[in-house]
């Protein structure tokens, strides 16, 4: 800065001798004209080579110094460079959870499960550009004889085309509900996922294609965009998966994923007082992808939610709702098969926590009240073929988070089920997340 | 303790490439101590005594002996201090401003960079503000004083957590005679 005042003022002097010099060119003989031209070229040049010595200076600094700060951002003057954490351009996380589950009635069932391992990365390319990808494995070990799967949960890359107006292209989550951008075992109460965000809302749900994410100086996040979507040809009405969750068994995360049909999403989330989050999404796109015979059916996923964090407390209520449009015809084809596919599906809970700190410790014992129901609605096929509507599934979920620090959390709860009570059951698990 | 005091142009301080800087360490100070005549460098180094201090009363490590304060005044009279600093977010580094007054309350907070992709909301005043006025007596905690943003937990917390070290260090440092 001082360099280029010191050039500016340089060159300010060259043009004021030059205006200086000039009159007196007048009154010069021809060999001192002459010499003064001679002289004012060289000056002229050298100023000439200054700018350009400058301007290479210059270039030269702003290309250094971008991913010098990249990597150390906190190189100012009087950044406390030396007491900053450590930052690089490539971050490795992990997130994951073990869980028992114990039905109380029902002994024999209990089981468990490394639920899911992820490892994943960030790394950014240059300051508006970064990847994000995440690799999980579910159920510990994955082979044709065992029941693991392994997983690309995300692969994106973002870029940011203004401080608060990004896109991303990829394999991303879907903006919906309180868990699926927000999964780790760290962010929610309970050993579980919810019901509401497992069997209506498919979490970790993930489709490919592009989004823009703003974010509105007031607090306001919006996101919107195009993606893959379901597949409702992937219907299987011999299973009974498409009863535990409809969308979780037609969802295609972009395996070979059918995408004649794309589908559009837009979630808005308000976060501009402290302490409170009220949002709503909605995704809607074709599911049949053209297939021939089949009758065009869309699916439709909306949700309204909102979270306030008083003090210690902690409350959350959701609601999401679900539909598939013409599935008379489809299910027409699938009578007499277990499960027919729902013209409409919702949940809603509500939940409370309270957040004690012990020192490093924390512990948040917690309720959570919801229903769910996977087949609330069923397109009429006439008399004696038309499913009956299911009823709503309550269940009551209580019990508590023991943090051991930020990142490793110990779970313990009970759950009562309403409609299956053969399903209560005790809960421990342990999670982290780095 | 060791001090050194370097005058500092302000204009002297470089423009940071970061496309996610908000506001630049040079307009940060002015913006939080529109009044001051003068800025300078106080560069502080924690005896062991001190660290410990600093990590009692934060409740968190002091992380380092040498820490970076600039002092507002007008005047030659002290006004207050800006300490610059960096937390890791979730994955990434959240370069932020804290001004404490003499009396050793916070009298502001700015964030200069935020990179991640979530919970830019640390941005807001209306989160920012609830530092305001408080004291290394706190309890300057997320959950209990500090509202949290949902989705953006862990930089809320680390933040509030640095924010909670600095006073602690300027504090500890103002007891010691290091700042005026």
């Amino acid at each position: 800065m001082r360099h280029h005042r010191s050039g500016l003022n340089t060159l300010g002097q060259m043009f004021v001798a030059t205006a200086l010099a000039l009159p007196l060119v007048v009154h010069a003989d021809e060999a001192e004209l002459t010499r003064r031209v001679e002289k004012l070229s060289n000056e002229l040049e050298a100023v000439k080579a200054e700018l350009a010595k400058m301007k290479k200076e210059h270039e030269q600094g702003a290309v250094q110094g971008a991913p010098q700060q990249a990597t150390k951002p906190a190189e100012t003057p009087y950044t406390n460079t030396e007491a900053a954490p450590g930052s690089s351009d490539t971050v490795l996380t992990s997130y994951g959870e073990i869980n028992y589950n114990r039905p109380r009635k029902a002994t024999e069932n209990t089981v468990a499960d490394l639920r899911r391992a992820v490892i994943g990365l960030q790394h950014r390319f240059d300051p508006q550009t970064k990847f994000a990808f995440e690799l999980e494995s579910e159920h510990a070990v994955t082979s044709a004889e065992d029941p693991g799967e392994v997983e690309i949960e995300q692969a994106f890359v973002e870029h940011r085309l203004a401080p608060s107006f990004a896109v991303r292209g990829g394999l991303f989550l879907i903006p919906t509900g309180l868990l699926n951008e927000s999964h780790e075992p760290t962010a929610y109460y309970g050993v579980e996922r919810n019901f509401v965000e497992t069997a209506i809302i498919p979490t970790t749900w993930r489709e490919g294609g592009f989004q823009v994410v703003g974010e509105l100086g007031s607090g306001l996040t919006l996101q919107g965009g195009i993606t893959t979507g379901f597949n409702l040809n992937k219907w299987d009405a011999t299973s009974t998966e498409g009863q535990e969750s409809p969308l979780g068994s037609i969802h295609q995360e972009l395996a070979l994923a059918s995408a004649r049909d794309l589908s559009v999403f837009a979630a808005a989330n308000y976060r501009g007082v402290p302490g409170l989050l009220v949002g709503s999404s909605v995704f809607t796109g074709g599911a049949t992808h053209g297939a021939q015979g089949v009758t065009k059916s869309r699916v439709t996923l909306w949700d309204l939610h909102a979270r306030w964090t008083p003090g210690a407390w902690d409350f959350a209520a959701l609601y999401a709702r679900g539909t598939i449009s013409n599935t008379a015809a489809f299910n027409t084809t699938l009578v007499g098969n277990p499960t027919l596919v729902p013209a409409v599906f919702d949940g809603s809970y509500v939940q409370a926590a309270y957040r004690l700190r012990f020192g490093n410790y924390g512990v948040a014992p917690f309720a959570r009240l919801e229903y769910f129901n996977t087949g609330k609605k069923y397109d009429a096929i006439g008399a004696g073929l038309t499913p009956a509507p299911l009823p709503n599934e309550r269940v009551i979920t209580t019990g508590l988070n023991f943090d051991i620090n930020q990142h490793v959390v110990v779970k313990a709860d009970m759950q009562w089920f309403r409609q299956v009570s053969a399903n209560n059951r005790f809960n421990l698990g342990l999670g982290w997340s780095f | 303790m060791r001090i050194e005091v370097l005058p500092i142009v302000l204009g002297a301080l470089p423009a940071s490439v970061w496309a996610v800087d908000y506001v630049s360490a040079s307009e940060a100070e002015a913006l939080m101590f529109p009044q001051a005549d003068e800025f300078a460098t106080v560069n502080l180094r924690l005896d062991n005594a001190q660290l410990q201090e600093v990590g009692k009363r934060a409740g968190l490590p002091a992380r380092s002996a040498q820490w970076g304060v600039r002092v507002a005044r007008r005047a030659s009279s002290p006004l207050g201090y800006v300490v610059v600093d960096n937390v890791i977010g979730k994955f990434e580094l959240i370069t932020y401003a804290v001004a404490v007054g003499t009396d050793g309350a916070i009298r502001q907070i700015e964030i200069l960079s935020y990179r991640e992709s979530h919970g830019g909301e640390v941005r807001l005043p209306a989160w920012r503000k609830q530092f305001v006025g408080k004291t290394v007596a706190g309890p300057l905690r997320v959950g209990d004083d500090i509202a949290n943003i949902s989705g953006a937990t862990l930089s809320c917390t680390h933040v509030t957590d640095g924010v909670r070290r600095i006073v602690a260090v300027l504090q500890v440092a103002h007891e010691a005679g290091a700042l005026p």
